[in-house]
């Protein structure tokens, strides 16, 4: 298993590699520089200034050198846990990546925990009501929440549910400066203004009130997806010979299902976690940009909009090692889940 | 399919007509194929339907060059045709298309006659052509006749005009209508330049059935090319693929599209051909499962034995056995990219703005200053939503009809965006 590990996360390295080198050539070969977008902002000044101004920030920036020189520059300083200063926040790059990843985490790690919840017995009652009512109507509503947009449910959710919480305005689609009073869920942010200030209990309540809605947004497709894996995974062990042995010495209904039909399924949603992850993070770009959320999504958004080159490199590389990290714990826990699976003897 | 056809047996039925059969037994799976007809022809006969030019128009005799349009805009007593002069080449190529495509389905049903041979190739074709077109007139589409026809009519100048169903154009804006809600003239509302709802909506099909089309050919492409090598060789060759398949796997594939996306000009180009790069390994990896099993077959040793090339053995003994996960997949990568699409044009990655598209018009139903414009979010929301939804279902109806075992395998890729 060590060793397992050990090949695994040493072949995490040249992914790594093949990932920045990507994304760090796509940025450079691209037309425009975060240079000229950023003095785009700088009033007026005549040309010679302005060139000379230019010519002295890319030297700053170090965009002056050959793309080979600068992505071996920026590889050594990353190898460090240097990922250089944003040019549009005027910050540290770690910086800003420590403020916003945790959000980003939360966010989806709360979404994960639903998915899980919701989908694990709803997929099991599915299976076990094979061809019944239930199986069909929940089998269309899950077809159907799987193929709803992402953007579409955010805009309606803003539209419908952040005006004034009052039966008499729903839906009128207010803007929220016109807003007064008590509303059903705040349309933006993370926190309501100074929450900073309240004691811990109201300050949780106010956050978890803020992230009712990105949560919703984040996790009813990931729970539709799950729902159908569990219903697929449960159906191909209730047909097996185990079940109805199970079934033959007369042990509860409960306890075959889910001692002995739930148990042998579970191995393959082990799998579905690491897929889920990676897609949930793509997902969180649209619903921090519809929510305003600074997040990593939103981050990601900002800095490729702005070309801001050291920040689009930091959020490929962080979204790059959790993505391997989602595959290699889905690989672990799949070697846990089920004995019969060795990495060692395998390969 | 049709290479399965093409060899079948004198008595009963294909494997092709097996799965029609089957497939065409629900009658969920029929709605969603004629649900996706209609968006096709739709996005077909778009300027037929959505255009603020007339089909025919008959101008009254005055002063010639008050209406200086480059054609058809002057006023000298005659008929005009200003909406089939004004068709743009993109246009005539989507018509052709079109025509070969039907002859290709009903024509060619009879799979045995050899005039379907020749057209199939020439209709491939004709579908790259429509596509790299397409790109072509979408980047920089100008207007030659600007002539403001309804004006025309209104002032009496002209008469006897027959207009489309809808007799807006998809750019022709007017701020004074701007977010007009859905009324009797505009029955879907306007956007915020005044623009009609519907008509976007009906051009914008063009954008999304076409993204879907060409990045699900160029992914399944490379999937079976790879999936094809990978999958017949096995040992090595396949041990070190697979590795790299997996490092593929672990890019984070959304963000290298918006990072692509946003760092070069905007063009349906680049969003086609960049989902179509980063949306291979699922059909490359089920053709390489599929050409693994097949590979101890007798059929294949016997091909092999035979000392066929390659490319023989590959494509026209192997491929047609292996075919229809990657089918199944197809269409549910169909869904996917239309959805990716949408995705990247909402954050405004998308086309550029004079041409519409169904995500783009999904941004403006929060204005910026905080308003909800309810039928701004609603309609191009609701087109998206069906369509991804019709290629959903048509998707599981295909698994179900190709594995009559219903063995409900997750051999579909988790659609959002991974």
């Amino acid at each position: 298993m060590t060793t397992y590990i050990l090949r695994r996360v040493l072949l995490m390295i040249p992914t790594l590699l093949g990932i920045t080198i990507v994304v760090f050539a796509i940025s450079r070969i691209a037309p425009g520089d975060p240079v000229s977008f950023s003095m785009g902002t700088s009033g007026q000044m005549d040309a010679q200034q302005a060139g000379g101004i230019r010519a002295a920030r890319m030297k700053l920036y170090g965009l002056d050198k050959p793309v080979c020189v600068q992505y071996a520059s920026w590889l050594g300083h990353v190898v460090r846990l240097d990922f250089g200063d944003s040019i549009k926040h005027r910050r540290k790059v770690s910086e800003l990546i420590k403020e916003r990843l945790p959000v980003t985490l939360t966010l989806n790690l709360i979404a994960l925990v639903i998915v899980y919840a919701i989908s694990l017995p709803v997929g099991i009652l599915a299976a076990v009501k094979h061809g019944r009512f239930f199986d069909r109507a929940s089998s269309v509503i899950l077809l159907m929440l799987w193929s709803l947009p992402v953007m579409w449910v955010g805009q309606m959710l803003i539209g419908y549910f952040t005006g004034p919480f009052s039966p008499a305005t729903f839906g009128q689609g207010l803007p929220p400066a016109q807003v007064r009073g008590l509303t059903w869920f705040p349309p933006a942010g993370l926190s309501s203004n100074y929450a900073e200030q309240l004691p811990f209990l109201p300050w949780l309540a106010d956050r978890l009130w803020h992230l009712v809605l990105p949560v919703l947004c984040l996790t009813y497709t990931g729970f539709a997806y799950l729902a159908k894996q569990v219903r697929a995974a449960m159906l191909d062990n209730l047909g097996m010979d185990y079940v109805r042995t199970a079934r033959a010495k007369g042990l509860s209904e409960p306890t075959v299902i889910l001692r002995h039909a739930f148990r042998n399924s579970i191995i393959p949603l082990i799998t579905i976690m690491a897929t889920l992850l990676p897609a949930m993070f793509a997902g969180s770009v649209i619903v921090e940009k519809i929510f305003s959320i600074p997040g990593m999504g939103l981050l990601a958004f900002e800095a490729v909009t702005n070309r801001d080159y050291n920040v689009v490199m930091a959020v490929a590389t962080i979204a790059g090692v959790l993505n391997l990290i989602g595959l290699l714990l889905g690989d672990i826990a799949y070697a846990i889940a089920d004995p019969r699976i060795s990495f060692d003897r395998a390969v | 399919m049709s290479k399965q056809s093409q060899k079948r047996p004198n008595w009963g039925l294909s494997h092709g007509e097996l799965v029609w059969r089957q497939f065409t037994k629900s009658w969920l799976n029929v709605a969603c194929l004629i649900f996706v007809a209609f968006l096709l022809l739709l996005a077909v006969f778009a300027p037929f339907l959505a255009s603020d030019r007339p089909f025919i128009i008959f101008t009254r005799h005055s002063p010639a060059g008050i209406m200086a349009g480059k054609s058809g805009g002057q006023v000298d007593g005659r008929w005009h045709f200003p909406l089939l002069e004004n068709l743009q080449p993109t246009d005539y190529c989507i018509f052709l298309a079109a025509f070969v495509g039907f002859l290709w389905l009903f024509a060619g049903y009879r799979r045995q006659n050899t005039e379907f041979r020749i057209l199939s190739p020439v209709c491939c074709l004709l579908y790259i052509g429509l596509g790299s077109v397409l790109i072509l007139a979408t980047s920089g589409r100008h207007k030659l006749d600007a002539t403001d026809y309804k004006a025309l009519v209104a002032s009496g100048k002209a008469a006897n005009a027959i207009f489309p169903p809808v007799p807006y154009g998809y750019d022709r804006t007017d701020l004074k209508l701007c977010r007009q809600p859905p009324s009797r003239r505009h029955w879907l509302g306007t956007d915020d330049v005044g623009a009609d709802v519907l008509c976007r909506l009906i051009h914008g099909s063009r954008i999304s059935l076409s993204v879907g089309f060409v990045a699900v050919g160029i992914s399944t492409v490379i999937g079976i090319i790879v999936g094809a090598i990978l999958g017949y060789f096995g040992g090595k060759v396949d041990f070190i693929g697979m590795r790299i398949v997996e490092a593929i796997m672990a890019i984070p594939v959304f963000f290298l599209i918006i990072t692509i996306v946003a760092f070069f000009p905007r063009s349906i180009f680049n969003t086609m051909i960049i989902i179509g790069i980063t949306s291979w390994t699922g059909s490359a990896r089920f053709i390489r499962a599929e050409f693994l099993k097949l590979r101890q077959q007798d059929f294949v040793q016997a091909a092999i034995s035979l000392v066929l090339p390659l490319r023989s053995i590959l494509f026209r003994h192997m491929l047609p056995n292996a075919i229809a996960p990657v089918l199944v997949n197809a269409t549910f990568g169909i869904s996917s990219a239309i959805f990716t699409e949408a995705a990247l044009s909402f954050l405004g990655f998308g086309v550029a703005p004079p041409t519409p598209s169904w995500g783009q018009m999904l941004s403006l139903g929060v204005s910026p200053s905080g308003r909800f414009v309810w039928w701004l979010a609603l309609f191009p929301g609701l087109a998206i939503f069906l369509t991804v939804m019709a290629y959903n279902l048509a998707g599981e109806g295909l698994r179900d009809a190709v594995d009559p075992r219903r063995m409900q395998k997750s051999n579909i890729k988790y659609q959002n965006l991974s």
